[in-house]
């Protein structure tokens, strides 16, 4: 009996023992071993420029692969493995390489590899999600190493945006987790699905070796353990993956810093025209005028948001200015309901004008956002339902137009061009993104004559009649758009925050010493 | 015992089939497309139709149900959407961490629920069995998805003992293990409490403390051995669900274990990887069960008998 009696305690000690052995001498943070580490909120599903399609995988491949051109903070294109490019007429384009382009493995990277990569996407039998991207493409030539030619069936003013492309060596397959190789400023040592990616500087850089040697992604998909990441140092660069509660106490201890940014990714309100009450102009109005945007900036999101007069961010070359903003006012939007023939039946009584509901996804703070929308239109009369979904169930529903009012956001918008897949009248789902069921013949046309047109201020000029149109018709009521919000331990430096998110500057930054010199 | 463990095996089949078959239909219920998520909404309708057909979507569900048992009769559970990864593959990738943390956990819920359990069921009503009961309180009370975050506040970042997330060490597998552990010692230890205490006012513990042996020997080389039988049945049930994985903890610590997989196949509509991940968490828990059952021959001799 006395053996087990002092088993207990024993058992006791061996686990004590073990804590300190697997704590492993509480190792130093990484920032302070050369090493960047990004925690983004999930895992992407494929790491193949040809077959990518969530954001994380995007973010990614613009830290390991190097595409013929890519957008600046504007949405310009500007060169990347391509020395220059040209139009020779509006179906021919004419796209020049760099000269000593190498692959991370050592092999050149010609213009047989940039063809390979855009007809492997374009081979039905590989089911490249991005297929309808090129599907302008006619043929693509090579006539020497270093020249590419596109030639297109039609004039498509987008199809540089399409260039932004990860480029593959000739002949790589498709391997699930294995990325093919690449020619961004970083190499890929392993890929843990679901935990981490961890990449290491390419001295072959077309455009010099990046500072910082080491890179890990970790993917944390709880909101709190990015928190608790930053806090203890193990993760010191979080782009857009702090909930604007936790900022404040993450920087309470002057190890962490916060940037902030315009953004792009504009949320909207999007109404259900083929619905009786909706399909008059005048109804949404009124739910735009009752909505009190600033209120929800300002609380919920704690001012990290910028009220949006369009889907396009004001950085973005084709945003128009001077379009009138919907400010709120409740007596407006009561006024123009008894216009519109909805009358409060019983005054300030519970009985309202008419019922809505109101479909969202099931993120805590998107519900919050419902909540408070719901609120808001219940005290100019009008009774709301909010129903929030898992995301599948949610999306399918508003593409298949099993709405009245819904919440989503546009992201990654690098073309006006979108106006023609959400707003246009041929462009109902499943073809397109006019979920709302929007017609005006006028913006059908000015979205068409949009996307033939290749000169850039022309261009701009069709897209601002476009805002205006749209501003006026009210088929979906921008709401704000998300600042980008970074928050790096204080000796990271370099990155350049873009309304896209985008992670191409990683291979600009330095990790500074205590005293600010680069390390 | 041999002809007992061949029925049990034939008795495994049909439930295993009834599972994924009523799992196949659910999920071909549930609204959300696989090529819209897969594709993404500007792909153009040829592309879509296309998708479908390589899929074998445009088949009928019942056409859909024969390939796929079919293909599960060769040993083949189609390739995941997702991915386009071998579904066995991707579930054989996440077994080795599935498997560790459920292992770690079942030791950390015995490490607590034995010693507490035997202690508390010896000294009935003492300071000690109340002190337990508040743990076992506590421990079921605690849900992880709280518990995993204070133990990450207290053990990683106050005391710097252990990673905050992640897969790899030992170290990572600390604070999963004990989020996932806890709740389960405290069943465990209220079980053998129970068990331990019906075991002891049994005439045949009389009769070995009349013998001379001192209560404690004969409570844990008699009565021990016999309370065990039920608390094994819940050690089984528990063991089958950590197997099929924690969706919660396993997102909270980062861990690539089946539960995750499970989820993100569910959000992606990803019918093979579903089914995979659903036919080995059924085959996990009878195979638990079975090992239980089987493991009631070694402890209890009646049922060698019967």
């Amino acid at each position: 009996m006395g053996d087990v009696k002092n088993r207990f305690p024993s058992s006791l000690l061996i686990l004590s023992i073990a804590a300190v052995f697997l704590s492993g001498c509480s190792p130093k943070p990484p920032v302070e071993d050369g090493t960047l580490v990004i925690a983004l909120p999930g895992a992407p599903s494929n790491i193949d420029p040809r077959l990518a399609t969530d954001a994380y995988g995007a973010q990614i491949l613009q830290m390991t692969h190097a595409s013929l051109i890519r957008m600046d903070a504007a949405g310009n294109p500007v060169p990347d493995l391509a020395e220059r490019w040209e139009e020779r007429s509006p179906t021919e384009i004419v796209v020049r390489i760099r000269d000593g382009l190498r692959f991370h493995d050592g092999r050149r990277l010609s213009s047989a590899d940039v063809r390979y990569t855009f007809e492997w996407i374009l081979d039905p039998a590989n089911r490249s999600p991005h297929r309808a991207t090129y599907e302008k493409i006619r043929a693509i030539a090579t006539p020497d190493s270093r020249t590419v030619v596109f030639h297109l069936s039609e004039p498509f003013a987008p199809f540089l945006t399409g260039l932004v492309r990860g480029i593959v060596p000739d002949g790589s397959r498709a391997t699930g987790y294995s990325p093919p190789i690449g020619a961004g400023p970083y190499r890929v040592d392993d890929f843990q699905q679901d935990t981490a990616i961890r990449l290491s500087r390419y001295e072959g850089y077309h455009g010099g070796a990046p500072g910082i040697e080491r890179v890990v992604v970790k993917f944390l998909p709880d909101s709190n353990v990015r928190f608790l990441e930053l806090k203890k140092g193990s993760v010191n660069f979080v782009l857009n993956g702090v909930d604007p509660d936790l900022i404040p106490p993450a920087l309470e201890n002057g190890n962490l810093v916060m940037e902030e940014a315009p953004g792009s990714n504009a949320s909207y309100l999007g109404f259900n025209l083929r619905d009786t009450v909706l399909s008059d102009h005048r109804v949404r109005r009124a739910i735009a005028f009752a909505i009190d945007r600033e209120a929800i900036v300002r609380t919920l999101w704690k001012g990290h948001a910028d009220l949006a007069d369009s889907i396009l961010a004001p950085a973005f070359w084709a945003h128009a200015d001077g379009i009138p903003p919907v400010r709120h006012d409740p007596f407006a939007a009561m006024r123009l309901l008894d216009e519109a023939g909805y009358r409060d039946p019983d005054g300030d009584g519970p009985k309202p004008r008419f019922r809505l509901t109101y479909k969202t996804s099931q993120n805590e703070l998107r519900r919050q956002i419902a909540t408070v929308i719901q609120e808001q239109l219940r005290k100019v009369g009008i009774a709301v339902e909010v129903q929030s979904f898992e995301w599948g169930t949610f999306f399918s529903d508003i593409k298949k137009g099993n709405f009245q009012l819904y919440a989503l956001t546009w992201v990654g918008i690098l073309d006006p061009d979108i106006y023609h897949y959400a707003f246009h009248s041929g462009q109902f789902p499943p073809r397109g993104a006019n979920r709302g069921g929007y017609r005006n013949p006028d913006v059908d046309r000015l979205v068409e004559e949009g996307r033939r047109e290749p000169s850039r201020e022309k261009r701009k000029g069709l897209y601002k009649k476009v805002q205006v149109l749209l501003a006026r018709d009210l088929p979906v009521f921008p709401l704000w758009i998300n600042r980008n919000i970074l928050v790096r331990d204080r000796r990271l430096s370099g990155f350049v925050i873009t309304p896209d998110e985008n992670y191409t500057s990683v291979k600009e930054m330095v990790i500074l010493g205590e005293k600010g010199e680069g390390k | 015992m041999r002809g007992y463990l061949f029925s049990r095996l034939r008795q495994m089949i049909p439930v295993v089939l009834g599972v994924v078959t009523v799992v196949f239909l659910l999920i071909h219920l549930i609204p959300g497309d696989p090529v819209d998520i897969m594709l993404g909404e500007s792909a153009l309708a040829a592309q879509k139709e296309e998708l479908r057909r390589d899929l074998h979507l445009d088949r009928p569900v019942a056409v859909q149900y024969g390939e796929f048992l079919l293909g599960l009769s060769k040993g083949d559970l189609g390739t995941s959407f997702r991915s386009r990864e071998p579904v066995l593959r991707e579930i054989l990738r996440r077994i080795p961490a599935t498997f560790l943390l459920a292992g770690a956990s079942m030791v950390v819920a015995l490490l607590i629920a034995v010693p507490l359990g035997i202690l508390s069921a010896m000294r009935q009503h003492s300071l000690v069995d109340h002190f337990s009961g508040f743990l076992a309180m506590l421990g079921l009370s605690m849900p992880n998805f709280w518990l995993g975050p204070l133990l990450i506040l207290i053990f990683s970042l106050g005391l710097g003992l252990f990673p905050v997330s992640g897969y790899g060490t030992a170290g990572h597998l600390v604070l999963p293990a004990v989020t996932m552990g806890t709740g389960m010692a405290a069943i465990l230890m209220r079980m053998l409490r129970s068990s331990l205490l019906e075991e002891i006012h049994q005439d045949y513990m009389r009769a070995a403390c009349a013998r001379g042996l001192s209560r404690r020997a004969a409570v844990l080389r008699h009565a021990l051995a016999n309370s065990l039988i039920p608390v094994l049945t819940v050690m089984g049930l528990q063991f089958g669900a950590l197997l099929s994985g924690s969706i919660i903890t396993e997102t909270i610590f980062s861990w690539p274990g089946i539960g995750r997989l499970t989820i993100q196949a569910i959000e992606a509509r990803d019918y093979p990887l579903v089914q995979g991940c659903i036919l080995f968490i059924a085959l996990c828990t009878v195979t638990v069960n079975l090992l239980t059952d089987l493991l009631y021959f070694r402890l209890d001799p009646r049922i060698r008998h019967e």
